[in-house]
């Protein structure tokens, strides 16, 4: 017979879980709210600009940036992994880090020069459980990455990307797709042509543009846009994975902690079965020793 | 008492009530306490052969008894006879390969017994001085036994469990392992279950061999039964018989000795059923007030002293999974080696369902087993613990919430649990799968490197019904190639 003091000690702690868990749940919503519509106002933009340099691409004009070129030898590839800072998301992080060290793997076996970077605390703290020193860590994103934050770090990619010390870069992150689906994606967002080609059969908002070539006039000349535009699309399509992640982090939780609130209710109603069968059955024996007692008296 | 032997002690019965009987005797002859009574009669074509045991002294020449065998046909008046002694059973060589009842007539249809002594079943239980100090490990073969709750020999180890957890799968178990192995004398109570058990047992013990000597278990063994059809007394005496010629094994031929009860919690059972008879006020959730008495008397005689030792197994009922209950209780305190089986490990199919954290031995000890067995099993349980705190958090949060070096605890513990199942070899029919026998070394061997993670790649299922870990693998690939 279980003791009751003890099931009703264990069902009192698992009701403030359900306290906090629940709470949780509304912090997320709430905050999914505003990320959601940062990244929503954010996929505009960045699909005109994806659709910019590719119509440009394809308008015929001599395209040579630095960074549309693929390189034939991948010497010095980076691989971003976009983890939460927090947990309590369910598998948002187990699934980026899964994806992120299997990508890890493949790199380092294909050019050992690799380096790692990692955003989110919780991203940091598996790779370095599994043994993997990442070159570089932010945890300075939150719930609201901040463009300033991401611009320096795109900044120093372009860097090195021109420079020849960088060939390639892959972004790890979840992606929103909509409320109910969010999945792990890998990108390659340096060279930018892989952008470019990728985009086509990406569905476009409103720009229909694959079909139709659009006619530019080039002012002052398709160069010097093409200096400006390109490492453009590169930071917007970088912040975006920042936003994508961030909102599909909120998504996780707001999940999870439903989930959560669900399943400590369960646990309740299951403990409090317990609770009272122990208590009742112990009042019972407890009656029947009396009884008995009272019976081999008289 | 030799008096009474020569002139013919008679009474007459005055009071039956359930399987208790009252007699007067005259007042100056009166049987002393323990004194086995007999009627025997034949009334209007019932016959009777009934045995009585002394239980109680009512004052006026009236001594109340409790009776071992049906009352059935019982009436008032009917002489009843001092027999001058407590019940006595045959002991020694003649008893091996037979089947006994409480009274020690046999009941396998195999003609009488030609035992040259006869032994009373009450005795008193070996000195302080004669009582052997020896511990030494007693290997089982079974992974989990040897390695979380080593049994001892010349020990007790008893074997707790709720029904239907596989007790007596485990107590056959053990006979077929120990007894086969084994070069001394078995002997088997079987105290109140089912008597188709009995029975299957016996013919169990008949098609089971001694190592390679061709002689079958049965040769080297005695049974006595005492199962749930027969009367109160019977149940609650049917335990010292067996003892007594387990007794007389050790004091007499000094060899190891066996003893198996199934199942303890009976004798407990059938002693509360004959006290309210007897008069007694009940003690807490209705048991006895003698409980603990009675438990004592009888576990304080399966003891090994310094001529001979005997070993016991007995299983022991948990009724309705509470080990609080005082019978179990009682029991609990005498052991030295506490199996507990528990329900949760036996609905995920992991069968012996033992408890690896509620189960303990006296002489899992650096002392007695080793440092390093030692260590092993307090790693295990350790790892196991860590993972029963861990599980309220996985049921609310699941198991990503889990910090890494948790989630690896987790996976391990959850391959611990399942290699901690085992085939038995009593069990081949049912498993399909031969029963295995796992060297002590082996096991530690086996579940240091599971600890270490030297079998994390695995996955839980293959270290189902395995013997060393080897096999766990072999299995995994087996099941990969289909």
């Amino acid at each position: 017979m279980p003791n009751p003091k003890v099931l009703d000690k264990r069902r009192r702690s698992i009701k403030n879980i359900r306290k906090i868990t629940r709470t949780m749940e509304l912090i997320a919503r709430a905050k999914f709210k505003k990320a959601m519509d940062r990244a929503s106002a954010a996929t505009a933009y960045t699909e005109r600009m994806t659709q910019l340099v590719r119509d440009l691409m394809a308008s015929g004009v001599e395209v040579n940036h630095p960074l549309l070129d693929v390189r034939d030898r991948v010497e010095h590839a980076t691989l971003l992994v976009l983890t939460g800072n927090r947990g309590f998301c369910g598998g948002f992080n187990g699934n980026l880090q899964r994806a992120g060290f299997q990508n890890w793997q493949q790199l380092i076996g294909r050019s050992p020069n690799s380096r790692l970077e990692v955003a989110g605390k919780k991203g940091v703290a598996a790779f370095k459980f599994r043994g993997i020193p990442a070159a570089a860590t932010f945890t300075q994103f939150d719930d609201k990455p901040r463009f300033d934050d991401v611009d320096a770090i795109a900044g120093r990619y372009l860097d090195e990307y021109v420079t020849g010390r960088l060939d390639r870069l892959d972004v790890v992150y979840t992606k929103f797709e909509s409320v109910s689906r969010q999945h792990v994606v890998t990108e390659t967002l340096l060279p930018l042509s892989g952008i470019a080609t990728a985009g086509k059969t990406a569905p476009t908002g409103g720009g229909k543009a694959s079909g139709r070539r659009a006619i530019y006039e080039f002012v002052p000349s398709p160069r010097s846009i093409l200096e400006e535009i390109v490492p453009a699309s590169f930071k917007v399509k970088l912040f975006k994975c920042f936003l994508d992640s961030a909102v599909s982090e909120q998504i996780a939780r707001m999940i999870a902690m439903k989930a959560a609130t669900e399943n400590a209710e369960d646990l309740i109603r299951r403990l409090s079965m317990q609770y009272n069968r122990a208590r009742q059955s112990r009042i019972t024996s407890e009656l029947m020793d009396v009884i008995g007692g009272v019976e081999a008296l008289s | 008492m030799a008096t009474a032997t020569l002139s013919k002690n008679i009474g007459r019965i005055t009071q039956i009530i359930g399987s208790t009987f009252d007699v007067e005797f005259a007042e100056d002859q009166l049987p002393p306490i323990y004194n086995a009574v007999k009627i025997v009669s034949d009334h209007k074509g019932i016959k009777i052969n009934l045995t009585g045991e002394v239980q109680q002294h009512l004052g006026g020449g009236r001594v109340r008894c409790i009776a071992l065998g049906s009352t059935d046909g019982l009436i008032r008046g009917q002489d009843c006879v001092d027999t001058g002694g407590p019940v006595k059973v045959p002991v020694g060589k003649a008893t091996l390969g037979r089947v006994f009842n409480i009274t020690g007539d046999p009941v396998d249809n195999r003609g009488p017994v030609d035992a040259d002594e006869y032994w009373p079943i009450h005795r008193e239980p070996p000195v302080l001085k004669d009582l052997s100090t020896k511990t030494e490990l007693f290997e089982t073969g079974i992974k989990v036994i040897d390695l979380l709750t080593p049994f001892v020999r010349g020990g007790k180890a008893g074997l707790f469990g709720g029904a239907g957890l596989g007790k007596t799968v485990i107590l056959t178990e053990m006979i077929a392992r120990i007894a086969s192995a084994h070069g001394g004398n078995s002997v088997f109570a079987g105290v109140g279950e089912r008597t188709r058990e009995g029975t299957d047992l016996w013919l169990e013990m008949q098609h089971a061999k001694i190592g390679q000597t061709g002689r079958s278990v049965i040769d080297q063994t005695c049974m006595v039964f005492g199962q749930m059809n027969e009367p109160p007394g019977a149940r609650l005496r049917v335990a010292l018989s067996a003892l007594t010629m387990a007794e007389y094994f050790r004091d007499t031929t000094g060899t190891d000795t066996l003893l198996f009860v199934d199942n303890i919690f009976r004798f407990s059972q059938a002693g509360s059923e004959v006290s309210a008879l007897l008069g007694r006020m009940p003690s807490a959730v209705g048991y006895q007030p003698t409980l603990a008495t009675e438990m004592g008397a009888l576990q304080e005689r399966i003891a090994s002293t310094n001529k001979g030792a005997i070993t016991s197994v007995q299983a022991v009922y948990v009724p309705a999974d509470d080990p609080t209950d005082p019978a179990p209780a009682t029991a609990f305190g005498q052991l030295d080696a506490f199996i507990y089986l528990e329900r949760s490990i036996s609905e995920k199919g992991i069968y012996p369902a033992i408890d690896p954290l509620a189960s303990n031995s006296r002489i899992l000890d650096p002392q007695y087993v080793g440092e390093r067995h030692y260590n092993i099993a307090r790693r295990v349980q350790v790892t196991l613990q860590r993972y029963r705190e861990l599980q309220d958090i996985i049921a609310i949060m699941g198991v990503d919430e889990l910090s890494e070096d948790d989630k690896l605890i987790v996976l391990r513990a959850r391959r611990i649990e399942r290699f901690l199942s085992q085939p038995f070899l009593v069990a081949e029919v049912f498993t399909g799968k031969a029963g295995e026998i796992t060297p002590l070394a082996e096991t530690i061997r086996s579940f240091e490197e599971l600890c270490d993670g030297k079998w994390d790649h695995l996955p839980e299922d293959a270290f189902m019904y395995v013997g060393a870990i080897e096999q766990a693998e072999a299995q995994w690939k087996k099941s990969q190639q289909k």
